[in-house]
């Protein structure tokens, strides 16, 4: 038997005035999967994950969700169909505190105050910052930020999350943290994960799949093991001298 | 209703008995002052008021407005025309008012929200749609041009509610009914889903975005309540005052005079306009004052020391004088919610 999968995306591109970002990638990601997107910088990921978010819009190419084309849709309506992102380059609401910043996305499908806050508690427990809630967002370290995003994200209760960098900057320890809370997330509320990450130690702990991205072409995919002894992926990403 | 109702049940004892103390005493105010103080307590509470409702829109959502004396003037001149063309009481023309500055603010947020207009450039729209209202309305002989509109006066003796004329007492009542009214329902926005969109879109739009905020909807909203509470204001300036000039009431110079309550009181903060207001029309009466006692008869030094402490105020309490307040007496949001 075959299912679908939850995030299915068909050769999508993007350029920026002829430079192709992106260019027919396709990736698929199957429900309950923990999936990496590696890539050296500039490979065009985070333009990968707008696309999918609705930030931008794809110049050709499908993405759909759960069966359902998205492609186009914007970032609040991506958000609603049941997918929450997390920024690489981290956009608190600056001036609310840390459970008000968790609520915004508690209110997702939502208009009560008190589920959106119960929601926020639970997201904030799951990354264990709960004892920040109500310190103002701005007066947050870089990776209280980066848990912050994820806060957010999880806050608006998605089936798929995508994660962008999100373990870039933390302690060791912190990434640790950072990745059994995602592997709960996984397991136990069958959260579908999608992320771009550089640290390859949580690639390897978290992801089952890994796709490689370069110079805005999917370059190889596999399990993590697969990937690593891929001669183009050691060439284009691990370094030629990783040979 | 329910939330409203928390507002009073959840809220600490403490600053909600000082809160109903302090309305107690607004509403027996009338009978122990006279007629001056009554005409000062009804400017401060006019711009308690129409400063909530820009409150509403900068401070919650962070939409720069530099011409809300559009809404005012857009108002006070719908109802003051159905009054004195039709008979129509100045309770409908209210409602009339707020619809033709939705429809305006509609226009507005539309071409500018649809078409990314941000930031200063906003601004800068908001003033364009004030000053060509001003110009229209110059030559609008309907309601008589640049000559000004006035409506019937009559004896203060009488009080008569249904068409607001009489006795200052009744606007007195009528703007603490608005500056209540406005509080409430601020204090509600900011406990509920819209307020909580309203601060996400001043934060950061994209993140907010991300988070589920159909953020083009939300910034629509608080324009929408904004021009809607300040159509009001209109429609009390009109009757209160009688008379309508258009180089007055879309002046530029009165969009900035309703900004100043919130700034100085502090923007984004349920107590600020409030206090603002109180705090302004204190400094202006009592400088008045004092130049008056010191027996100096200069024109114009009114005005440049008002000038001074406003920019004192601004350069050393930027976030205006309620946040300081708020920490001294252990009232800040934070301290509030710390049980849950």
């Amino acid at each position: 038997m075959t299912t679908l999968p939850l995030l299915d995306v068909a050769a999508v591109s993007k350029s920026f005035r002829g430079l192709r970002a992106v260019a027919d990638a396709s990736l698929q990601v199957r429900q309950g999967e923990v999936v990496a997107l590696i890539g050296p910088n500039g490979a065009g990921k985070t333009t990968l994950f707008n696309l999918i978010a609705g930030t931008l819009a794809p110049d050709r190419g499908v993405v759909r969700f759960d069966g359902r084309d998205i492609t186009g849709l914007r970032a609040d309506q991506v958000c609603a169909a049941g997918i929450g992102r997390t920024f690489q380059i981290v956009k608190p609401f600056a001036d609310m505190s840390v459970l008000d910043n968790v609520m915004v996305g508690g209110f997702r499908g939502n208009a009560s105050p008190s589920v959106a806050r119960e929601r926020a508690r639970t997201a904030l427990a799951a990354l264990r910052m709960d004892e920040l809630r109500h310190r103002p967002a701005a007066s947050l370290t870089l990776p209280d930020r980066k848990k912050l995003e994820v806060a957010r994200a999880l806050a608006t209760q998605p089936r798929l999350l995508l994660l962008d960098e999100v373990m870039a900057g933390l302690r060791p320890t912190e990434t640790d943290v950072m990745v059994r809370a995602f592997q709960r997330l996984n397991e136990e509320q069958s959260v579908t994960i999608l992320l771009i990450e550089h640290v390859m130690r949580a690639v390897m702990a978290l992801a089952q799949r890994v796709y490689v991205l370069h110079h805005g072409v999917i370059i190889a995919q596999g399990t993590p093991a697969e990937v690593t002894r891929d001669a183009r992926v050691l060439e284009s990403y691990l370094g030629a001298e990783a040979l | 209703m329910n939330d409203l109702l928390a507002l009073f049940t959840e809220a600490s004892p403490r600053p909600r008995n000082a809160l109903l103390v302090l309305l107690a005493l607004l509403v027996l105010a009338p009978l122990l002052i006279d007629r001056y103080l009554l005409s000062l307590m009804i400017l401060v509470l006019y711009f308690a008021f129409v400063g909530q409702a820009w409150n509403i829109m900068m401070g919650l959502c962070g939409q720069l407005s530099l011409g809300h004396a559009l809404y005012v003037g857009l108002g006070a001149y719908t109802a003051a025309a159905l009054y004195q063309h039709f008979g129509l009481t100045p309770w409908l023309g209210m409602l009339a008012a707020v619809l033709v500055c939705v429809a305006m603010a509609t226009l507005i947020g539309w071409l500018a929200f649809r078409f990314g207009i941000a930031g200063t450039y906003f601004a800068l729209l908001t003033i364009a749609f004030a000053e060509f209202s001003r110009i229209g309305f110059d030559h609008f002989t309907w309601v008589g041009g640049s000559g000004g509109f006035f409506l019937k006066v009559v004896q203060q003796g009488t009080t008569d509610w249904l068409n607001l004329r009489g006795h200052p007492r009744m606007f007195y009542f009528l703007a603490l009914a608005l500056a209540t009214g406005a509080f409430l329902l601020t204090a509600w926005l900011m406990r509920s889903r819209a307020g909580y969109y309203f601060r996400a879109i001043r934060d950061n739009e994209e993140a907010a975005r991300a988070a589920g905020v159909d953020t083009f909807r939300y910034k629509m909203i608080a324009i929408q309540i904004s021009a809607a509470l300040t159509a009001l204001a209109g429609v009390f300036f009109a009757f209160y005052y009688n008379n309508l000039f258009p180089e007055q009431i879309f002046n530029m110079g009165r969009s900035i005079e309703i900004i100043l309550a919130p700034i100085i009181g502090g923007v984004g903060t349920l107590f600020g306009p409030v206090i603002g207001a109180a705090l302004l029309t204190l400094l202006s009466e009592g400088l008045s004052e004092l130049l008056q006692v010191l027996g100096i008869q200069a024109p114009g030094l009114k005005q440049i020391l008002y000038g001074v402490a406003l920019g004192l105020s601004i350069m050393f309490m930027p976030h205006g004088v309620w946040p300081g307040i708020a920490r001294r007496f252990g009232l800040a949001r934070d301290a509030k919610d710390a049980g849950k």
